[in-house]
Order: C-alpha cells, then sequence, then structure tokens
C-alpha cells in the first residue's frame, strides 16, 4: 500500500470519513480531528509505515490537512 | 480546627517571597497570592451578597484564576469554577441552575448573563489595590468551598457542592503521601475539571509551586515537548490519557526529568501499559493510580502501583479507601461473576458531597445519609478483596471517561437529537483493547435530501454542537445509517450498537 492510501485509511478510522475527494479540508478548524486523534495518528504512521516521526517536531500547521500529512509522510519514506 | 485558606495565609505572611504559581515562566509569589486575594475579598465583601451564596468565575489557567477563587472563598462565598473553552450554552444553563450572586470574569465573557459582573479590565483594578486590610470570612465547617458543574443526563448539568470539610478531608488525605517538603507541581487539568484540585491546594499547603502547562500548549505537540523540558516538577498530576502523550517523547525519562518522585493518576482507568511504561522510564519514582468521583472530592482511594502489583494484576486495582472513608457494595446490587462479588460501589465518609447544588431530586436519587455519615452511589461496579483493595468493573449506567472527561451518553443524546437535520442519533463508545473508551461514536440516521455528502453532514453537524456542549463531549465520528436497530419495547438497541462498534 502506497503512503497516501495509508494516510488515508489512517484518517478514514480516526475521522470516520473518507477524505480522500477533500484533499485539502482543514481537519483541526472542521473538527474532524482533534488533539488526541493527533497522538493516534502519529503512533499509527509510526507503526504502519516504519517511519520516524520525533513528536517534538510535530507542529499541526504542518499537519492539518490530508495532503500536508501526506506530503510529510512522502518526505519521510523517502 | 484550621482552615485552608487561613492556613496558606499564614504561609503567604511567612514567606511572601516564594513562588507559589508559575505560568511557563510568568511567576507569581505567595504575597502576591494574598495581597490579590484579600483585595478580592475586601471588594466583595463591601457589596454585601447575601451569605454564602455562589459566585461564578469564569476561568482560565492563570494566577488571576486562583487568586480569585481564594478571594471567593476568602469573603465567605463559594467559587463555581467555569472554563473558557465552555460553550455559550452551558455557561447560561450554568447560570440559571446556579443562580449565582455574582459573576467575575477573569476573561471577558462571550455573552451577557444577566448577573453582576466584574469585568476582566475591573478584576485587574481590585486585585492590585495595595495594603487592604480585610477581616477575611473564611468558608469554614460545612460551608460551601467550592462547586464543579459535571454532566447530566439530560442536558442539564449539575453541580456538585463540595464543602471546606469535603476539601480538608481530601487534603489531609494528601499530605499523607510524603511528598517533598515545598512540592513543585504539575497543574495541567483547567480548573473546571476536579483533578486540577489534586494540583492546585495540596501544593499551596505545603507551601509549594503550581507549574502551569496550560490547554493552549499541550494542544499542539510541538509547544508541548519545547514546554516540557521547561517545566520540571516533583509531582506530576494527570490523567493517564495525558502521560500517554508526554511518553511519545523518547527523552520525557527519568535522566531528564531526575526531580520527579511522584505521579498521581486520576480521573479514569489507568492502563497496566501506560504504569508499565511510566514505571519502565521512572523506575524509582512512587506511582499511585488514584480513584474517585468529583461527588466525594477528587479521590478516594490509592494503590502504589510498582514491579510487584504489575506482576500480579493484569488489569490494574483502583486502591485502597482513604483512612476516613469506607467503600462498600450497594446492598442488592451484588452479584457473583467468575467466583467474586461485584457490586455498585458506595462511599461513605467526610469527604463526600451533601448534594447537587439546587437539584433535591437528583442528589435524593445518588446520595443518602445515615448515622451522620454522608454516601454516595458511584454508579460504579466494583469488587473489593478482602483485604479491602478496590477492583473497577465498569459502570452501571450509560456513564463513561474520555480522555479523562466524565461524560453521559444520554446528555450527549440530547444534544444529537437537537440537531435540526438529525432525526435519530445515539452516542456509543468504541473501546481499546485496555477497555478504555478511545473514541465517541455517533450512530445517526439525517433527514433526508439535506446533505450532498457525509463530509458535509459531519461538519455541519459537529459546528451545531460545537457550540453547544463541551468539546471533549462531541463525538469523534458519525456513522450515517438508514435506519437505527430497536428493542422490543421501542427504545433504540444500544447495547447492539455498542457491539457493532466494538466487534471482538
Amino acid at each position: 500500500m502506497d503512503a497516501k492510501a495509508t494516510v488515508l485509511a489512517i484518517l478514514e478510522d480516526l475521522t470516520g470519513e473518507d477524505v480522500s475527494g477533500d484533499m485539502n479540508v482543514n481537519l483541526f478548524d472542521t473538527a474532524l480531528m482533534d488533539s488526541m486523534d493527533t497522538v493516534q495518528l502519529v503512533l499509527e504512521l509510526t507503526n504502519q509505515l516504519d517511519i520516524d516521526i520525533p513528536v517534538s517536531e510535530f507542529d499541526r500547521s504542518q499537519w492539518d490537512t490530508p495532503q500536508k500529512i501526506v506530503d510529510q509522510v512522502e518526505a519521510k519514506l523517502q | 480546627m484550621t482552615n485552608i485558606v487561613a492556613t496558606i495565609d499564614q504561609l503567604a505572611a511567612k514567606y511572601p517571597n516564594r513562588i507559589a504559581y508559575d505560568n511557563l515562566g510568568h511567576i507569581n509569589t505567595y504575597g502576591e497570592l494574598k495581597q490579590y486575594s484579600d483585595a478580592l475579598a475586601d471588594y466583595i465583601m463591601a457589596r454585601n451578597l447575601p451569605a454564602q451564596s455562589p459566585i461564578m468565575v469564569y476561568c482560565d489557567q492563570t494566577f488571576t484564576s486562583v487568586a480569585t477563587f481564594l478571594g471567593c472563598v476568602k469573603s465567605g462565598h463559594p467559587y463555581i469554577p467555569v472554563d473558557t473553552h465552555s460553550p455559550n450554552d452551558r455557561l447560561t444553563m450554568i447560570n440559571a441552575i446556579a443562580q449565582p450572586s455574582l459573576v467575575i470574569a477573569v476573561q471577558d465573557l462571550p455573552i451577557d448573563l444577566d448577573v453582576d459582573t466584574v469585568s476582566a479590565v475591573a478584576l485587574k483594578l481590585i486585585l492590585n489595590t495595595p495594603d487592604t486590610q480585610v477581616r477575611p470570612q473564611y468558608v469554614a465547617g460545612d460551608e460551601t468551598f467550592y462547586i464543579i458543574f459535571t454532566s447530566g443526563t439530560t442536558g442539564q448539568p449539575k453541580g456538585v457542592q463540595i464543602s471546606h470539610d469535603n476539601l480538608q478531608s481530601f487534603t489531609d488525605w494528601m499530605a499523607t503521601f510524603e511528598l517533598p517538603d515545598t512540592p513543585i507541581s504539575l497543574s495541567q487539568a483547567p480548573y473546571s475539571f476536579d483533578l486540577s484540585v489534586m494540583d492546585l491546594y495540596p501544593t499551596l499547603l505545603a507551601g509549594g509551586t503550581v507549574r502551569v502547562l496550560p490547554r493552549e500548549t499541550t494542544e499542539n505537540l510541538k509547544d508541548l515537548f519545547m514546554a516540557l523540558p521547561q517545566v520540571p516538577v516533583n509531582v506530576w498530576v494527570s490523567t493517564p490519557s495525558f502521560m500517554d502523550i508526554c511518553l511519545m517523547e523518547p527523552k520525557f525519562d527519568a535522566a531528564h526529568y531526575p526531580d520527579l518522585t511522584h505521579i498521581f493518576f486520576c480521573g479514569e482507568e489507568l492502563t497496566h501499559q501506560t504504569a508499565a511504561k511510566v514505571l519502565a522510564r521512572f523506575p524509582d519514582v512512587r506511582l499511585f493510580n488514584t480513584y474517585g468521583p468529583t461527588e466525594a472530592t477528587v479521590a478516594v482511594s490509592a494503590i502504589q502501583v510498582t514491579q510487584a502489583v504489575l506482576d500480579q494484576y493484569d488489569r490494574l486495582p483502583i486502591g485502597y479507601a482513604k483512612a476516613d472513608t469506607q467503600i462498600t457494595l450497594v446492598p442488592g446490587t451484588e452479584r457473583t461473576v467468575n467466583g467474586q462479588t461485584e457490586g455498585e460501589l458506595l462511599l461513605t465518609g467526610p469527604s463526600v458531597s451533601r448534594g447537587y447544588l439546587n437539584r433535591p431530586d437528583k442528589t435524593a436519587a445518588v446520595f443518602e445519609q445515615s448515622n451522620g455519615q454522608q454516601s454516595y452511589h458511584t454508579g460504579d461496579l466494583g469488587f473489593i478483596a478482602e483485604d479491602g483493595l478496590v477492583f473497577y468493573r465498569g459502570r452501571t449506567d450509560f456513564q463513561i471517561k474520555l480522555n479523562g472527561y466524565r461524560i453521559e451518553l444520554e446528555e450527549v443524546n440530547h444534544f444529537l437529537n437537537q440537531v435540526p437535520w438529525i432525526e435519530h442519533g445515539v452516542a456509543v463508545p468504541q473501546y481499546d483493547r485496555n477497555h478504555k473508551v478511545r473514541q465517541l461514536l455517533a450512530y445517526v440516521v439525517l433527514d433526508e435530501g439535506q446533505f450532498e455528502d457525509h463530509i458535509s453532514a459531519t461538519k455541519a453537524t459537529k459546528e451545531y454542537l460545537g457550540s453547544r456542549m463541551m468539546s471533549y463531549m462531541l463525538p469523534q465520528r458519525f456513522v450515517y445509517r438508514d435506519e437505527l436497530p430497536m428493542t422490543a419495547n421501542g427504545k433504540v438497541a444500544i447495547k447492539q450498537l455498542i457491539g457493532e462498534a466494538n466487534p471482538s
């Protein structure tokens, strides 16, 4: 499974929504996610994609849309 | 008899330059705490409010809020902490139920409550009045000290009245945990959540320092992990959920936090997994799992979780009752499960509240008095071992804990069914493998033809609910159905939906 599909599957599990048609929706402004969900998100990405996301670098403004999350993850996978 | 606030005043007179409060580097001393609260008490007393009438404090996580609480109880009035993140409807409802004689706005109110209000600007001026010669009328004995509003089943929050003596029973017990002499304690919970009482009063009574990690910081992981090393503490008080977040930082360990001596968990079930992780990171820390409802003043039982405890129990016990309190099973609720007798936990003792403010009906339903002792029916299922060790088994009703917050599913349902485009909705908890609620789901039947797709329905619903209920009660996920399963007597088959949400 590629990064985008994995991210979308995790987001669907967290938010209950298929956000693939709305990659630039702000997940926090729309209340689709809250701060506890970010913890789940980081844990799932770390486990499923075997990448390291230092939480001290987790600036919410860089992770607030599906597209930004995909970009962040793809950069880590390079 | 000692008095909690008089004791804090005596400490302030003796050690005026000691640091009472440290809010990310903004520091305030005990001298300031006394000066500010004296000035406010003087102002309140001059207003001749009805005796012991409650004062609503619209508060954030700042020194001003704490000085305001003390100013209220110094003038003989209980305070009602209402967090600035509360939706307007909750403010209106609490105001209607509590009928406060005064509102003190640490930050300006978002709506007009039609009550005498001290604005944020006026409060600053009052607090800074120098050299007030106040003759304090400390709240004492069984007079109400604070009132904390919790969730209610019909959307009506309930105000738990905690007296001076309730609180003293709790702080006396906290003093038996051998905290450092002038402890520095973490304060993470907002003041409208009674977990905050566990750090605030025990620390001030010991002449220690309260170090704040406000919500604005903990919301963004990057800010949190930048701030965390700046708040070295001896005493850690938080929900297990908040600890889980902090444990994501590998450098959060004894080597980087050598000052940490005590950890207190309260507010929700502590899982074996979290406790084991904490002990691995902080092998020499004394870790306590505590238990108690707001109705019995923060916590009434505790156990130190050691490696031996972890080895012995898969699901951790919630501790032994504090010395002045009895934990028993409500007669008639006992049943035998796997050879153990479990039932509804009944708490009896001097920290049990007298009941809910202005709600004799709700009070009579769960509180009782016999032989001069007050008891509270917790709604928690438990098993009590022969040596008095108590184990939590779940709820007898539809109340859940999510991230430490107590939520009545019926209250969530009440709001869900007020949404104009929702025909029918029920909230259902989704559990993780440690029996903890991971998410709150809402199963919803929409009115036809209202929305193009489910995302827009969810957005609109969250927006509608967000302005009416506390954000921690908002369902995270909405699941749309054409109809909901019903039981034979025409109610939503909630157990069936819980089963669907939690496939085994």
